[in-house]
C-alpha cells in the first residue's frame, strides 16, 4: 500500500467537523421566508374506502393555510417502473394504518395538528389482509385490483437439475424459516422543504426548489416531474446532510412528494419533518418472511442443490417488492459453489406499511436460513461448520449457476481469518454448557450492474474542475449518507493528481448543479461513483500532463503526480530554494496577490524537472483556458447477467464477501443471549479508506444483530404495536459486543483501486453465526428471528423433559415456526384476545379466522 | 408532534404551590423532571390547561440526614440519589433500583417523586392520539374497553417505576402536602391498584418528600429487573428483597430478619410480597440454604404478579421471569 499517497490511509470523514459540532445543516435546520409546516392526516383503517373527505373545518382554523388531498395530485409514481401504485395521497381507499389521507399547510406544528382532528373522512371498512399466506387466497378486497390474489409478483427459478443435485445428495434437510419484520430506525427522521419561486415572467409559480433527507435526490426529481407534471429541469433537489439512511430513503417517501403538492396548493413553501411514529408508518423496511429451505449436500461436504420457497409479507405498496424477492433468489448465488438451485419467490401484498430496502437487500433472511440449515446439514455428515463452508467454494473467474459473474473473491481469506481470530479449531464444540460458537458468510453486490430503469445510461457521472491555484472540486451526484461516499471521492481524486485531500472541495447530490448520479444504495458508490470520479481525474491529469510534459520535454507518460508536485521521472532531487518555495495550499506560501507573478516568474525560468501542482495546473490553464475533467461509468454488458425473467436483478460487477464467527453465552433460566464477541472479516477489495471500511462492517454487523437478538416489529390486526424507539428495540451501545474486524483485499480487477462494496455484505451473516452459535450453547435450533429471550426460554423448556413449559402466542414453537402470528409470538392474550370496539377499525370482519381460536386458549 | 396548549406557573414555595394547586384543581398537571409527562403530553394523554413546574422550589430539593432516618426532596434528581453517600451506604437497595432507571441523561433530569408518582403504562395506551384513535381507544383514556383483558371494565396498565420496590422494602413514608395540610403517608397506601388511576392522589396534593426511617438503615438489599436493553428500557418485572442479619454480611448460620420483597411492573401497582415476608422470616440464611429461600421467594412473588399483555414480552415470560429474579436477588446476597 506503500505506492499510494491517500488511497488506504485512515482518512476523516469531510463533512465531520460540521457533523461533530453542529453547524451542520440536515433538512429539517433548513427554513426559508413564509414557510408553514406540513401534518399529514394518516389512515386510521387497514383498508377502506374513502367515502367523503370534508375538510371546511379545519380550513376555517385559523392559521391554517391549505388542505390537500388525494384529488390533488392523483398521478400514480413509485419507485420501480412496474409498481408505479402510490399516490401522493390516497385516491379512493386507504391500505394500511397509518396510510396518507390529508396534508394540512399552517403557520405552525400546532394549528396544524389541530386542524387534522378537523377533517372529517367517512370510510367504509374493507376486508382487510395481515398474514401473506392468507393474503394470497383472497378473491375479494384485493389491496390492488391489477394484482389477482394479492401478489405482487411471483418468479420461479431453475438452475441446473435441482431434483438430479436432491438424487444425488447423501443428506438433505428441509425446514421453514421465519424472520420477523425489522425496520431501519435510522436517527434522522425524515424531511423534506418544498419551496417553489414564482416565475418572474408570468408571476406564476415556477422552478421548484426541495430539500429533502434521501438517498436518491436524481429518482426524487425524476418522480416529482411525474406527479407534479413538470419537467425535471424545473425541479431542483438538494441533499442535505443526511443522518443515516440503511435504505429508508433509497425511494420515494410520501412526505418528498406531499410537501410538493401542499406547497403548490398553499402558494408558499412548506416543510414537513415526520414524528417518529410516522417514521415506522413509511417504513419501507425488511420484510417478515417465510422460507422454506431445502439443502442437498454429498457425505464430502459438497452442496448438490439448494431450493427455497420464499413468502415476502410486503405491506400495501409494491416499492422495492419486485426487486427485494428477486434479490432472495438471486443471492442463493455467487457465495458457495451451488450447481443447482430452485427458486420460489411470492412477494405478496397486505394491509400494512409497505417494505421495502433495507441494508443488505433481499438477502438477509434468506441467509439466515441456508447459514442454519448448512449447520445442520454439517452436523448430519459430521463435518466442522467452517469446513463445509472451506468445502464449497466457488473458483473465480466464474460464472455461477445463475449467471452472476464472480472475479475477486476474498471469501476463503475471510474464513481463515476469523476461524483463526476466534481460536475456533481449540474452542469449538469445546466450551462449558452454555456457551457456543458460531460461524456464518455472507455477501453483497458492489452495486447492481442494471438500472432501476432500464437503459444505457451510466450509472455515475462526475465533473472535476481544476482552478487557477490548484484548488480542485468535485461535482458528483452521488449521495453522502454518512456512510462517507464525499470522502472517498476526494480521496480517490487526491491520489489521481497527486494533490494533498485540503485541496478538493466536493459538491454532492444537488440536481442544479451536479451530474447525475442514480443514488446510494446497492452499495453502489464506491465502486460505481468512484470509477467516475478517477476517471474525471485521470482525464484533468492527463490535460495537466500534457501541457507539462511539453515544458519539461518529456511525455506525459515521464511525469509523476504526487504530494502536491509534478516531476519528470529520474529528475535530480529537489532543491533546497524550491522546496521552501513551493506553495502548499492557497495562500500559504507567497499570499493570494504575489501569485500571480510568482507564476509567471517561474514560467519565464524555462525547462525545468519539477514544479510545484499549482505551477503545473497554471501551465495547463494557459494551453487550456479552462481546467475541467469528466469521468463516468457503466456496468460493462458481461456483468449483466441471465436473459432470465428477473434476471436483471442480482448482477453486479463485484461481489463483496464476509465471514464470522459469534461467541455467545446463553441464560438457561432466563433465555437471554449474550454476545461476547463477534470476529468479522471482509473482503471489500481494497480499503479506500480503513477506518471508513471499519466503521462499516461494525455497524452492519451491530445492525444485525439488532435484527437477531431483539428488533422486532409487533403487529396486531395490522396496528403496529411499537412505533417508537423505546419499544422497537434497537440495540444501544451495552448490547454492543465487541466486534473485532479484519479487513481482506482481494483487489477487484475493475473496482476503483481494487474497490468493492463495504457497507452491506457483513450484516447478514450476524444473525446465522449468532443462532449457530446457540445451538452450539445449548442445543437449540431457532429457526425463528430474533431469538428474544422468552423464544429461547420456550424452545430451552420444550426440550426439558419435566419442565413447565413457556407459551407463546399460538403455542408457536420457535424451533419450528408454522406461520407468520400476530405480534411474532411476542405478545399474547389469554381467552379470547381482545374484544374491539364497535368503531375499532381492526375489528375482526367477516371471512377472516376467528381472533379466538388464533391466540391462546384457556382462561386467565 | 407538539405539546398542547397549557399555561406554566412557576412557584418559589410550597404554600404558593398548594395554593395555586387549590385555585386550578381539576385543570392543572405537577411537572417535576417532565421525563415522562412531556412525551405523554405530546401523545395527548393528558391536556391540562396549567403545569405546575415545582422546580424553583428549593424546599423541595436535597436528602437530608436525621436521627429518624433520611428524608428525600420529592424533586431531589435520581442522579444525586445514586450518588449520595448516606444513601450507598445504607440504603444501597434504593440505589441499585435507580440506577437502572432510563439512562444517565434521562436520570440528570428525572426526580425521585415522579418516580413515585408514574402514571402507569401500556402498549394500548402509551401511544400517539392518531394511533389510539385507530384502535378505538380504551378505558385508561378517551374509550371504554380493555384489550387487554377482554370483556374487563378494568385497567390492568402496569406500574413501572423501578423505585417504589425497594422504597416500599425500606418502609418508605411520603410526606404530602394539600390545602388541608401535611399528612404522612406509608408509600403501599399511595397505590391504588387500579390502572386508569394509580395513585391515590387528589389533584390538590403535592408530594414533598419521602422518609426513610432509621429502622430500614443499613439491610441487605438486592434490586433486579428485567428488561430487553440494558440500557434504556421501562422494567418488564423488577423484585427487590432486603432483609437483615446482626452480623454485618450474611454467613452460614445467619437467620433472615425483617424480611421484605417487593415487585413492579407486572401489576397495576408496585406491591410487597406479604406471603413471601412470612414465610422467609426467621429463614436460616447461609451457603447451604440460600437457594432453597431463593426458590421460596421466587414462587411466592410469581405468584402476586398478574402481568397482562401490557408489553411487549408474553405475561407467561415476565411473571417466570418474577419467579427467577427474586430468587436471584436473594442469591446475590448470600
Ligand atoms: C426513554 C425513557 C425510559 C424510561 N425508563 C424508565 C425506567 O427504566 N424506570 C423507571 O422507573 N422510569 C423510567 N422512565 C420514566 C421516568 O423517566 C422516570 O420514572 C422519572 O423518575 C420520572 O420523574 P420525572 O421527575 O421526570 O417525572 P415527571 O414526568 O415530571 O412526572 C411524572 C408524574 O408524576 C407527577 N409528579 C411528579 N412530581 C410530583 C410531586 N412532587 N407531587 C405529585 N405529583 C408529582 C407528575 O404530575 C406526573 O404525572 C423512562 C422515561 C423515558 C422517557
Amino acid at each position: 500500500m506503500s505506492d499510494f499517497s491517500v488511497i488506504g490511509k485512515r482518512t476523516a470523514m469531510v463533512d465531520s467537523s460540521g457533523k461533530a459540532t453542529g453547524l451542520g445543516k440536515y433538512a429539517d435546520d433548513f427554513s426559508v421566508p413564509g414557510m408553514l409546516i406540513g401534518k399529514i392526516l394518516h389512515s386510521p383503517y387497514p383498508h377502506a374506502r374513502i367515502k367523503k373527505i370534508d375538510a371546511s373545518r379545519a380550513l376555517a382554523l385559523d392559521g391554517v393555510v391549505a388542505v390537500v388531498t388525494g384529488s390533488d395530485a392523483p398521478n400514480k409514481y413509485g419507485i420501480l417502473p412496474v409498481g408505479h401504485d402510490e399516490t401522493a395521497l390516497a385516491v379512493e381507499k386507504v391500505r394500511y394504518v397509518g396510510d396518507n389521507v390529508a396534508c394540512v399547510a399552517a403557520i405552525s406544528e400546532s394549528i396544524a395538528e389541530k386542524a387534522l382532528e378537523l377533517i372529517d373522512v367517512e370510510y367504509e371498512p374493507m376486508q382487510a389482509y395481515f398474514d401473506p399466506e392468507d393474503s394470497m387466497k383472497a378473491t375479494s378486497d384485493l389491496i390492488h385490483p391489477e394484482k389477482p390474489g394479492n401478489v405482487e409478483k411471483d418468479y420461479h427459478h431453475v438452475f441446473g437439475d435441482p431434483d438430479q443435485g436432491f438424487a444425488e445428495s447423501d443428506v438433505v434437510i428441509e425446514g421453514r424459516y421465519i424472520a420477523n419484520e425489522v425496520t431501519h430506525a435510522a436517527m434522522e427522521p425524515h424531511c423534506t422543504l418544498a419551496s417553489f419561486e414564482i416565475d418572474s415572467i408570468t408571476g406564476n409559480q415556477g422552478r421548484l426548489t426541495v430539500w429533502s433527507s434521501t438517498q436518491v435526490p436524481y429518482y426524487l426529481q425524476h418522480k416529482l416531474s411525474i406527479v407534479l407534471d413538470m419537467p425535471m429541469s424545473q425541479i431542483r433537489v438538494i441533499k442535505p446532510l443526511v443522518g443515516g439512511g440503511f435504505g429508508a430513503k433509497s425511494e420515494i417517501i410520501p412526505l418528498e412528494i406531499i410537501a410538493a403538492v401542499a406547497a403548490r396548493k398553499a402558494q408558499a413553501p412548506v416543510k414537513i419533518t415526520y414524528t417518529r411514529e410516522e417514521v415506522f408508518w413509511a417504513h419501507r423496511g425488511r420484510p417478515r418472511t417465510i422460507v422454506d429451505l431445502k439443502t442437498g449436500v454429498k457425505k464430502d461436504g459438497s452442496i448438490r442443490t439448494v431450493a427455497a420457497r420464499v413468502v415476502q409479507d410486503g405491506g400495501a405498496y409494491c416499492s422495492y417488492g419486485v426487486v427485494t424477492i428477486l434479490y432472495s433468489g438471486a443471492l442463493l448465488g455467487a457465495l458457495y459453489d451451488i450447481p443447482n438451485i430452485r427458486y420460489d419467490g411470492y412477494r405478496v401484498l397486505t394491509n400494512k406499511p409497505a417494505c421495502g430496502a433495507m441494508r443488505g437487500h433481499g438477502t438477509v433472511n434468506v441467509r439466515f436460513a441456508f447459514e442454519s440449515q448448512l449447520d445442520e446439514a454439517a452436523a448430519r455428515i459430521g463435518m466442522d461448520p467452517a469446513a463445509i463452508r472451506n468445502r464449497n467454494l466457488l473458483k473465480p473467474p466464474c460464472l455461477t449457476v445463475n449467471n452472476l459473474r464472480v472475479r475477486s473473491y476474498g471469501l476463503p481469506e475471510c474464513i481463515e481469518k476469523v476461524v483463526t481470530g476466534s481460536r475456533w479449531a481449540e474452542r469449538k464444540g469445546k466450551l462449558p454448557r452454555g456457551r457456543g460458537l458460531g460461524i456464518a458468510c455472507s455477501h453483497y453486490v458492489s452495486g447492481a450492474a442494471n438500472s432501476i430503469i432500464r437503459s444505457d445510461m451510466p450509472h455515475s457521472t462526475v465533473n472535476i474542475k481544476v482552478d487557477r491555484d490548484g484548488g480542485v472540486v468535485i461535482y458528483t451526484g452521488a449521495s453522502d449518507i454518512g456512510q462517507g461516499s464525499d470522502t472517498v471521492a476526494a480521496q480517490i481524486a487526491a491520489e489521481v493528481l497527486g494533490c494533498s485531500m485540503a485541496r478538493i472541495q466536493v459538491i454532492a447530490a444537488d440536481t442544479d448543479l451536479t451530474p447525475v448520479d442514480i443514488g446510494s444504495y446497492s452499495s453502489r458508490v464506491t465502486f460505481m461513483n468512484g470509477n467516475a470520479t478517477l476517471r474525471a481525474a485521470q482525464a484533468a491529469k492527463k490535460l495537466i500532463a500534457e501541457a507539462v510534459a511539453k515544458r519539461m520535454n518529456c511525455s506525459p507518460e515521464d511525469l509523476i503526480f504526487s504530494d502536491d508536485k509534478v516531476w519528470k521521472k529520474g529528475a535530480a532531487e529537489e532543491s533546497v530554494t524550491v522546496a521552501a518555495a513551493a506553495p502548499t495550499v492557497s495562500g500559504h506560501v507567497e499570499g493570494q496577490i504575489l501569485r500571480g507573478s510568482v507564476q509567471q516568474k517561474r514560467k519565464d525560468e524555462g525547462v525545468k524537472e519539477r514544479m510545484s501542482f499549482e505551477e503545473a495546473v497554471v501551465t495547463a490553464m494557459d494551453i487550456q483556458g479552462t481546467l475541467t475533467g469528466v469521468g463516468s461509468y457503466a456496468p460493462p454488458p458481461d456483468a449483466r447477467g441471465g436473459k432470465h425473467k428477473g434476471g436483471g436483478v442480482g448482477p453486479s460487477p463485484a461481489y463483496s464477501y464476509s465471514a464470522q464467527v459469534a461467541d455467545v453465552s446463553v441464560d438457561e433460566e432466563t433465555g437471554e443471549v449474550t454476545v461476547h464477541k463477534i470476529w468479522a472479516a471482509h473482503d471489500c477489495g481494497r480499503a479506500l479508506n480503513p477506518v471508513a471500511v471499519e466503521g462499516q462492517v461494525i455497524g452492519s454487523v451491530w445492525m444485525g444483530l439488532g435484527q437477531a437478538l431483539q428488533e422486532e416489529m409487533v403487529w396486531k390486526h395490522g396496528l403496529l404495536m411499537n412505533p417508537s424507539l423505546l419499544e422497537y428495540r434497537s440495540a444501544s451501545g451495552v448490547e454492543s459486543p465487541e466486534i473485532e474486524c479484519y479487513i481482506v483485499e482481494s483487489i477487484d480487477p475493475e473496482g476503483p483501486f481494487g474497490a468493492k462494496e463495504a457497507s452491506e455484505g457483513s450484516l447478514a451473516a450476524a444473525i446465522p453465526a449468532v443462532a449457530n452459535a446457540i445451538f452450539d450453547a445449548v442445543g437449540i435450533r431457532l429457526r425463528e428471528s430474533p431469538f428474544t429471550p422468552e423464544r429461547v426460554l420456550a424452545a430451552l423448556r420444550s426440550k426439558k423433559a419435566g419442565a413447565k413449559k413457556l407459551q407463546l402466542t399460538r403455542n408457536a414453537d420457535p424451533e419450528n415456526p408454522g406461520s407468520f402470528r400476530e405480534h411474532g409470538g411476542s405478545l399474547c392474550f389469554k381467552g379470547k384476545g381482545p374484544v374491539r370496539h364497535a368503531l375499532d377499525p381492526a375489528m375482526v370482519r367477516p371471512g377472516t379466522t376467528a381472533d379466538a381460536a388464533e391466540e391462546m386458549g384457556g382462561a386467565d | 408532534m407538539s405539546l398542547p396548549d397549557f399555561q406554566v406557573l412557576r412557584p418559589r414555595t410550597n404554600a404558593e404551590a398548594v395554593e395555586l394547586l387549590a385555585r386550578h384543581a381539576g385543570d392543572i398537571r405537577i411537572i417535576a423532571g417532565g421525563t415522562d409527562l412531556v412525551p405523554s403530553m405530546r401523545q395527548k394523554l393528558f391536556t391540562p390547561k396549567f403545569v405546575l413546574d415545582i422546580r424553583a422550589i428549593a424546599e423541595l430539593n436535597g436528602i437530608r440526614e436525621s436521627a429518624a432516618g433520611l428524608s428525600i426532596g420529592a424533586m431531589t434528581t435520581l442522579a444525586a440519589i445514586e450518588r449520595h453517600p448516606a444513601i450507598r451506604k445504607n440504603y444501597s437497595v434504593l440505589r441499585e433500583a435507580t440506577i437502572t432507571v432510563a439512562s444517565p441523561v434521562i436520570r440528570n433530569m428525572a426526580t425521585l417523586g415522579g418516580n413515585i408518582c408514574l402514571d402507569t403504562r401500556c402498549l394500548w395506551y402509551n401511544q400517539s392520539l392518531a394511533w389510539r384513535k385507530s384502535c378505538g381507544f380504551c378505558i385508561k383514556k378517551d374509550g371504554n374497553l380493555c384489550h387487554v383483558a377482554p370483556g374487563g371494565t378494568k385497567c390492568w396498565a402496569a406500574f413501572s417505576a423501578d423505585t417504589p420496590p425497594a422504597l416500599l422494602c425500606l418502609g418508605a413514608q411520603l410526606e404530602i402536602l394539600s390545602p388541608q395540610g401535611v399528612r404522612i403517608v406509608p408509600l403501599q397506601d399511595l397505590y391504588s391498584g387500579a390502572g386508569e388511576a394509580p395513585l391515590k392522589l387528589a389533584s390538590t396534593d403535592l408530594l414533598a418528600a419521602i422518609h426513610l426511617p432509621a429502622a430500614s438503615s443499613g439491610l441487605h438489599g438486592a434490586y433486579k429487573k428485567l428488561r430487553i436493553r440494558g440500557s434504556i428500557d421501562y422494567p418488564l418485572a423488577g423484585v427487590a428483597v432486603t432483609f437483615r442479619n446482626g452480623a454485618g454480611n450474611p454467613t452460614a448460620n445467619s437467620i433472615m430478619k425483617d424480611v421484605r420483597v417487593a415487585i413492579t411492573a407486572v401489576n397495576p401497582a408496585p406491591l410487597l410480597v406479604r406471603e413471601a415476608a412470612k414465610q422467609l422470616e426467621g429463614k436460616p440464611f447461609g451457603e447451604a440454604t440460600a437457594e432453597l429461600a431463593g426458590e421460596l421467594a421466587g414462587e411466592l412473588a410469581a405468584k402476586s404478579a398478574r402481568p397482562l399483555t401490557t408489553s411487549a414480552l408474553t405475561p407467561e415470560y415476565r411473571k417466570e421471569m418474577v419467579r427467577v429474579l427474586a430468587k436471584r436477588a436473594l442469591l446475590s446476597l448470600a
